[in-house]
């Protein structure tokens, strides 16, 4: 199923720009604007037949236009998908009309002076950063049914399948801005991944694999995927609850990806100055044992999430976030460093329509050095979680509770599945009482985490 | 402010429809449609006393499919032009063995039958100002209700949007959609001690009865009270408990316990824990659990489905038996059941899935009080957040964000928020007492599943549910 290059993706640079002038025409003091391609296939497979392929291509132009108040810069943004000269004509129109009703804010930043990467810069990383050529829709089916296969040939105690999914997504996106920097850059990812259940009746589990990646090679076999998939279905069958208890809590690297995010979402910039996070009053405290350390590195060869400049254009650096258990800084835009009075750190994210805000690139908790069958011996009895249900999670107290399934730990060796559990404790307290990390360093995306295990967690169960 | 605000025409001629039709169908499809949609929303959000978030959407696109058994080709495109729209008629098509094609088919309009809410923008009858004014009104008012309110978040959105669904027969029906919703979220501080407390609502109504009259206020004082609560909550227990659950948004325990797996891809496809279950007890008696979209100006109510079918009012379970799941076109047909009016997609480049409307579960005859009174030590769980279920073994959660101590019938203390966690094929049968108070949700649900988010309704009457895992942390 080929389809025709775009047409827009040629000018998307040109479309932005030309945005931003039109807006300074109409009044603007300052504006930027992005414009956004995206073209994906998919294609999904259930019981070794395709089910269903989907094409999607769709693309969009933002504006964000700030205007001059007598109380100071007041803007609004504003996107569409009419790539036409009236509909760009309407969205600039639109934009400045409501600018004027927007309210001032003395803190307003407007998007021009940014510290923004150089030509040459821009140059380099996008001969660096090249698309890789697309998976055929082919070889993903091939791909789909050969991963559920590997599932469903595994063991007969695999009794359903709820299919393998193969897709290929690229996105072109262009950013312009009133003080002349213009930037563009590509992106591609691939993705397989597949769920199946072990067991039938009422002692159903179900259970799933996937990778993602840039390029047909880094991502994981088909027969790893489905055979990943198989085994963790099959080991959750017969699970239970267990009883009320304070235990250890081992968090797998899937499920550790999270314990990062709420760490992101506490040290947001714009959260904290509204002081919305319990890390609010944190900035140069030990939160963590000496052992942790988290980087956000926006050009990392694993991860997806790499960028060279962020929503604003402001460059991207690699940063160390908790440097031996010390928080160093909140993640910022330009407006949330202008109040916090510090230096963007490069963390702006923006979206087609809204303000800016704010997310890591490659965020990586570098591993301990022990592997996890040892860390399990050291600590003895507790559980390892291997899913987690729901949003527990307040995030101006710290606050957590969840839903949980995975496996008790007895004498140093995983014994039982166990489910319908909870499990809560107050993230402030749960970073700290950080026992373990394993070496086991796993990519997820735009995250990289090993085995992390917390002590002294409230673990409810049935009895 | 945009000339194409209350725009609710096809955007698209019906010659090309009928072109595409050609193009897309193979004389052996089982279902075809082409879904066109186009739509403005408009949101303003204040924060730190002032309205600095002012922004809006305007949208459109196309999607194309094709359906051959459980079989079926997708193709999404948002260019409402001529060649990019046949070369996503031919790619929907590409699922298909190549064959004879239909003989040209020709449009024909019709009506949905029923009209739940108005056709027109509901932004129109509110200008942008009017609604700045308001929101800096209730910054003031949250402020003057209690000096410990630090910070006040409000927003308020709205968003139009019509849907245009030609069907394989050449049948062109159209539904436009308004959505509105306020959100009053407020920070207080004690002693160095902060909480959160949030309160909105809305529906499928004009803009200007959200926010005219005292609803918007009653929302803002709801969100102080809460904050404030929180400021004195204790840690919530851990373990085992009976539970009495408030009427209206705690029916979220219902979406999530039962909703989910009653929805027909699950129960094709055998991997529900109700899979099969149709005419067996999951209920205890006296408990009835529908899912209506046809009630007017809900969230979750459309006039027809993203199919086309006529919404309607489905009974799931009856007096505590199963009696019917939730159904979409393809999977109906693949059951051999009757579509229920529940195929919804989140945007034309996103694919039909069976989804709920507004799900809730019928009054019964105990006195709410009464139900507390029988409370010897348990939890009294008023309001929620979000919930989530594992559709395979059953088990869901959802969170409280108002809950209480309760012993021997008297309301003790306030506790922090709290998962609570149960089974879904078994939950129900321990509900002991049903209220007979049934409210539902004040228009603020949305639902993912597989990625796409859709509005939905919750309802409930005041429950007795003999035990469920509470999630504290004081065990």
């Amino acid at each position: 199923m080929s389809h025709s290059k775009d047409r827009k993706t040629d000018n998307m640079k040109e479309i932005a720009s030309r945005l931003v002038e039109m807006a300074e025409k109409s009044g603007a003091i300052d504006a930027d604007a992005l414009a956004v391609s995206d073209t994906g296939e998919n294609i999904s497979v259930r019981n070794r037949k395709v089910e269903s392929v989907e094409r999607e291509d769709s693309c969009g132009i933002g504006l964000r236009a700030f205007v001059e108040t007598p109380d100071g810069l007041a803007f609004a943004s504003a996107s569409s998908s009419d790539f036409s000269d009236d509909g760009m004509r309407r969205l600039v129109d639109q934009v400045i009309a409501m600018a004027g009703i927007s309210a001032a804010d003395p803190d307003a930043m407007p998007p021009s002076g940014a510290e923004h990467p150089t030509a040459d810069e821009l140059a380099a990383w996008n001969e660096k950063h090249q698309v890789e050529s697309e998976w055929s829709l082919e070889a993903a089916k091939q791909a789909a049914l050969e991963c559920e296969a590997a599932a469903l040939d595994y063991s007969d105690k695999i009794e359903n399948s709820e299919g393998a999914e193969a897709g290929f997504g690229r996105a072109h996106v262009a950013y312009a801005c009133a003080d002349g920097f213009q930037g563009e850059y590509q992106k591609s990812s691939l993705g397989l991944s597949l769920s199946v259940i072990a067991g039938s009746g009422d002692q159903m589990q179900r259970d799933y694999a996937y990778s993602r990646a840039r390029q047909v090679e880094k991502l994981k076999s088909p027969e790893l995927i489905g055979q990943e998939a198989a085994e963790r279905a099959i080991r959750r069958v017969g699970a239970h609850s267990i009883s009320t208890r304070q235990t250890t809590v081992v968090f797998e690297p899937r499920m550790a990806t999270s314990i990062l995010g709420h760490l992101i979402s506490a040290i947001n910039g714009r959260s904290v100055l509204q002081k919305r996070s319990f890390l609010s009053e944190s900035n140069g405290q030990v939160l963590f044992p000496e052992f942790v350390q988290v980087e956000d590195n926006p050009d990392h060869p694993e991860g997806l999430g790499n960028r060279l400049f962020d929503g604003e254009g402001t460059r991207c650096k690699q940063r160390t976030i908790i440097d031996s258990g010390r928080l160093t800084g909140f993640l910022t835009d330009r407006y949330a460093a202008a109040r916090l009075k510090s230096e963007p750190t490069g963390h702006a994210r923006r979206g087609l329509t809204g303000d800016t805000g704010i997310g890591s690139s490659n965020l990586i908790l570098h591993p301990g050095k022990i592997d996890v069958d040892s860390m399990l011996q050291e600590i003895g009895d507790g559980i390892l979680v291997t899913e987690m249900m729901g949003f527990g999670i307040n995030g101006i107290t710290g606050d957590y509770s969840r839903g949980a399934a995975g496996f008790l730990i007895e004498n140093g060796v995983i014994t039982q599945p166990i489910n319908e559990i909870t499990i809560a404790s107050n993230l402030k307290k749960m970073f700290s009482n950080i026992s373990h990390l394993g070496s086991d360093l796993t990519w997820f995306g735009s995250t990289a985490v090993p085995s992390i295990a917390i002590s002294d967690m409230t673990v409810a169960g049935q009895e | 402010m945009n000339p194409d605000m209350n725009q609710t025409e096809l955007p698209v001629a019906q010659e090309t429809l009928s072109k595409m039709l050609d193009q897309m169908v193979p004389a052996n499809a089982d279902d075809a449609d082409i879904y066109i949609e186009h739509g403005v929303s408009e949101s303003l959000a204040l924060e730190e006393g002032r309205v600095k978030h002012v922004s809006a959407s305007t949208h459109q696109g196309m999607g194309a499919r094709v359906i051959k058994g459980e079989l079926s080709g997708h193709a999404y495109t948002d260019r409402l032009e001529s060649p990019a729209l046949m070369d996503c008629a031919r790619a929907a098509r590409a699922i298909a063995e190549s064959g004879t094609s239909h003989a040209p088919i020709a449009i024909h309009t019709d009506k949905p039958q029923h009209q739940l809410y108005q056709a027109t923008n509901p932004a129109l009858t509110s200008s942008m100002p009017e609604r700045k004014e308001l929101l800096e009104k209730l910054d003031r008012l949250a402020r003057n209700i209690d000096p410990r309110v630090k910070q006040v978040f409000a927003n308020v959105s709205s968003s139009f949007s019509t849907v245009h669904l030609v069907r394989m027969d050449g049948n062109l029906l159209s539904d436009s959609r308004p959505l509105v919703r306020l959100n009053v979220s407020v920070v207080v501080e004690q002693n160095g001690k902060r909480e959160t407390g949030s309160a909105g609502g809305g529906g499928r109504f004009d803009l200007s009865r959200l926010l005219e009259g005292s609803e918007a206020e009653r929302l803002t004082r709801e969100a102080v009270r809460l904050a404030l609560l929180n400021l004195d909550a204790i840690p919530a227990p851990a373990g085992p408990m009976p539970v009495v659950l408030g009427p209206g948004w705690p029916g979220v325990l219902l979406h999530e316990a039962i909703g989910h797996g009653l929805e027909g891809d699950f129960n094709r496809k055998g991997s529900s824990a109700f899979a099969g279950k149709i005419g067996q007890r999951i209920a205890a008696p006296g408990i009835t659990v529908v899912d209506d979209g046809s009630i007017a100006e809900r969230r979750g109510s459309l006039n027809m489905d993203d199919e086309g079918t006529p919404t309607r009012c489905t009974t799931l379970i009856e007096d505590g038996i199963l009696t019917a799941y939730m159904q979409d076109r393809q999977n109906a047909r693949l059951m051999g059941v009757e579509p229920t009016g529940n195929g919804r997609r989140e945007s034309y480049a996103h694919p039909i899935l069976p989804r709920m409307t507004n799900t809730f579960m019928l009054a019964g005859n105990d006195d709410p009080k009464e139900i507390l009174s029988t409370l010897k030590h348990g939890l009294y769980a008023v309001n929620f957040g979000g919930g989530q279920v594992d559709i395979t073994s059953g088990k869901f959660v959802f969170s409280t964000s108002e809950a209480y101590l309760v012993e021997n019938g008297e309301i003790k203390a306030p506790v922090k928020g709290a998962t609570l966690i149960g089974n879904g094929p078994d939950v129900l049968t321990k509900v002991s007492m049903i209220g007979n108070d049934l409210e539902l949700d004040p228009g603020v649900g949305t639902c993912g599943k597989d990625g796409q988010s859709v509005p939905v309704g919750v309802g409930q009457p005041t429950l007795k549910v003999d035990e469920m895992v509470v999630g504290g942390t004081d065990s």
